[in-house]
Formats: C-alpha cells, sequence, structure tokens
C-alpha cells in the first residue's frame, strides 16, 4: 500500500509540508552533487542517519527505507563496479541511496491531503495558463490510491485463472486485466461524481 | 445562474434511458414523497439505471425528473450539493490512502476550513465506529469496513438524499445489518435504497417494483415485496 505516513507529532511531522519540500529537495541536490570519495559516502550516510533521527523516524524506519530500495542499491553499485573504480561506485551508490531515503522522509512524515494541498498552491501559479491545480492534484491522489487497486485487480486475475485451469502468460493476463483496470475505472469516475469532485 | 428552490419529493415524468441498444428504463412516471424509499427487482430491471439517473451519473433519454426540486441534467452543481452516493464495491469509492483522508476527501470542492473540516472528520468517524482506524491504509480494510468508510465518505458531505445502490451486496450478513442500521437510522435526510434484499426493503417507507425497465408497483413496502415474491414464483 502507498500510504507511507507514518503518524507523529514530531517536528518535521508538524512542518508544513510546501517549506518542508522545499528544504528536502535542498538537502537532496546537495548530497547528490558531493564528490564521489569514500568521504562523501561517509557524510551522505552521517547526513541521512542524522535527518532520521531529528525526525523521530529513527533508525528502525531508515532501515525499512533501505531494504525497499535493495534492488536499486544492487543494481547500481553492480553496474558501477563494473566499470569504475571501487571507491566511485560506493560514493555513487550511496549518494542514491541517501537521496532517496531522505526524498521519503516527505511522504513519511506528511499526510497525502497535506501534500495534495501544498501541491495545489504550489501550482496555483500556472492558474494564468489555464492550468486547474485542483484538478491535476486528483489526478495525483488519484494515481496514489490506484496502485494498489491495480495490483489486487492483477492478482484476481490470477487467481480466477488457475481456478479455470488457465495457463500463465501475457495474453492471456493481459486482456482480462485491461477489462477489469477499465470497469475500475468507470465505477472510480462514478464514485468521484458521487463525491462532488468531478 | 439561478437556483431552483429545493422540494421534499422526486418527481419523474415519462421517464426513458437507452442505454445502447437496450430501454434501460422505459417510460417511468412516479412521484416519492417518502423519506425512506426502496428500489427493487431483478437483475437488469432498471432500478440501478433509475437511482443513477436520480444521481445524475446517467442522462435521461426523454422525459424530465426533479429530484428536490432539482433537474440533475440542468443543474449539476446543485445536485451535487443536495445528494450523496454508495455503490455496491467499496474499492472503486476510495480515493484517498488512509481512512481519515478519505472521508475528508469528499469535503475538498467545499473549501471549508481546516478547523471545520477536522471536526467533521472526527465526528463522522465517530459514528461509523472508525476512529481507531484514522490512520489505516483504507485498502487495507476489510470489506465491511471500507464499505462503513464509503458510506461515511457521502454522509460527510451532510446531503439531504442519499442514494445508495445495492450498498449490501459484497458484505456477509454481520456487516449487511450494520451498514442497513446505518442506513435506515432516523436522519434528517432522504435515502433511496437500491437492493436485492427484500427484509432490507421491507425496513422502507415506501417501495418501487422495477421490471424489464417498467415501474411494476409502488406502495407500501410489504405489498410491493409480497407482490415481487410472487412474480418470482410464477
Amino acid at each position: 500500500m502507498l500510504t507511507l505516513y507514518r503518524p507523529d507529532t514530531g517536528w518535521l511531522h508538524r512542518a508544513p509540508a510546501g517549506p518542508k519540500a522545499f528544504v528536502l529537495l535542498v538537502i537532496v541536490l546537495a548530497v547528490s552533487l558531493l564528490p564521489s570519495t569514500y568521504l562523501s559516502a561517509a557524510i551522505a550516510a552521517a547526513v541521512t542517519i542524522a535527518a532520521y533521527l531529528l525526525s523521530r523516524l529513527g533508525l528502525a524506519e531508515l532501515g525499512r527505507q533501505v531494504v525497499a530500495v535493495r534492488w536499486i542499491i544492487v543494481v547500481t553499485f553492480g553496474f558501477q563496479v563494473l566499470f569504475l573504480p571501487m571507491e566511485s561506485a560506493v560514493a555513487n551508490t550511496s549518494r542514491v541511496v541517501a537521496a532517496i531515503v531522505i526524498a521519503a522522509l516527505l511522504v513519511l512524515t506528511t499526510r497525502v491531503a497535506d501534500l495534495l494541498d501544498a501541491f495545489e498552491r504550489g501550482l496555483g501559479v500556472f492558474c494564468r495558463f489555464g492550468l486547474d491545480p485542483a484538478r491535476v492534484a486528483l489526478v495525483l491522489a488519484v494515481a496514489i490510491t490506484t496502485v494498489p487497486v491495480l495490483t489486487r485487480l492483477a492478482v484476481g486475475v490470477r487467481e480466477a485463472q488457475r481456478a479455470r485451469g488457465a495457463r500463465a502468460g501475457v495474453r492471456s493476463f493481459v486482456i482480462p486485466f485491461l477489462v477489469v483496470s477499465l470497469k475500475h475505472a468507470d465505477e472510480l469516475g462514478d464514485a468521484l461524481t458521487a463525491r462532488g469532485v468531478a | 445562474m439561478t437556483e431552483s428552490m429545493t422540494t421534499d419529493s422526486i418527481e419523474v415524468s415519462d421517464l426513458s434511458v437507452r442505454l445502447g441498444d437496450r430501454l434501460a428504463l422505459d417510460s417511468v412516471t412516479l412521484t416519492l414523497e417518502a423519506r425512506r424509499i426502496a428500489v427493487i427487482g431483478a437483475n437488469g430491471s432498471g432500478k440501478s439505471t433509475f437511482a443513477r439517473v436520480l444521481g445524475g451519473l446517467i442522462a435521461p433519454t426523454s422525459g424530465s425528473l426533479s429530484v428536490l426540486g432539482v433537474d440533475p441534467v440542468a443543474e449539476r452543481t446543485q445536485l451535487r450539493r443536495l445528494v450523496s452516493l454508495v455503490f455496491s464495491n467499496p474499492d472503486a469509492q476510495i480515493i484517498m490512502p488512509t481512512v481519515a483522508e478519505d472521508a475528508a476527501f469528499s469535503l475538498r470542492s467545499a473549501r471549508l476550513p481546516r478547523s471545520e473540516v477536522a471536526e467533521r472528520v472526527r465526528e463522522a468517524l465517530d459514528q461509523f465506529g472508525l476512529t481507531e482506524l484514522a490512520d489505516r491504509a483504507a485498502h487495507d480494510l476489510s470489506g465491511g469496513q471500507k464499505q462503513l468508510l464509503a458510506l461515511c465518505g457521502a454522509v460527510i458531505r451532510r446531503p439531504q438524499l442519499l442514494i445508495a445502490d445495492e450498498p449490501t451486496a459484497y458484505l456477509d450478513a454481520r456487516n449487511s445489518r450494520l451498514i442497513a442500521d446505518h442506513l435506515l437510522a432516523p436522519s434528517d435526510r432522504r435515502l433511496v435504497l437500491v437492493s436485492h434484499d427484500l427484509a432490507l426493503a421491507e425496513r422502507c417507507d415506501v417501495a418501487v417494483l422495477f421490471e424489464d425497465g417498467r415501474m411494476l408497483g409502488l406502495g407500501d413496502p410489504a405489498d410491493i415485496v409480497s407482490r415481487y415474491e410472487a412474480s418470482l414464483a410464477c
């Protein structure tokens, strides 16, 4: 499920979403621009650990986030170590992982509704060009929550196929999955209208 | 835009709806003034189409209708303020990641102050027994809890009319009863309840029976249910 928010009352949780996103973006950029040395890897790790401790999310949460990106670590380090010196591979991988898990602090400490409000406010400047920030925020909200639903629909299609003895295959999966996904989209459209937002 | 005066009734005159090649509703004429209205009939009889037309989700092909004094086609914005809908599949009604956020989502278009939104969410979650689940992932709830959340998201807007289209279809007996009790609890709002559950229909003030897109009967729920059951025995 894509709700990563961890309820708490820490200062980072209480910080307004817009400025918080900006500060985290600056930290992510700073970490990303560090040179490719072992010292940079250590700095990236130290900044990340400090951010998680200061935000009161703790090292256990940091561990979960690192585990969640384990395949990115494997792929990034695996390719880098083949073509670059060990020091560069370690530093680059550390910076990428640090950037991802620091960015995750935003969704870990901010409710989606607050993020959408901030997003809506941020896009307000584009109103003069005909952009509807509320609609864009709505699209984002729907996209975020539709991922787990599509996953469940995919599982349902596979189970239905197994129950009827069908062999696994891309073509036999894609068509029924598209059909149930489109049906879901129809129902979601009705639900949005019913809730007065479309 | 001139806002029409709201009334307490649903008035339908010679209403027909064509969906593709099929006439889903065929010249339906009725006036509904009761507070809790059950709509019953077999699959494909037109009852869900009727509910969707009342809720402004489907435009009629011909005829006219007025829902609490509002034309659902010409006055959609006003209809949205008066009417909320609940469907049978709760998964398709959940928009936001957590329970509290999803309840609050229904109030986004109302542009209420944050404090009022928070208060209304707190009240609504409490009413539906969802307070303890406020920060839980909405899609991880059980089917019954999801439907309670869908109902919560509809009711939090304080609609004058709640249209529920087979809201207990996916639920077990215990959760069906829970949802039914919430729907039929004494309230200022009106209810149009589309259901296959005849016991539920009998708890309403009036029932409408549909068959093949036509309205076959309107009146006392016990009489209408008996008539429907008799037609099933044939």
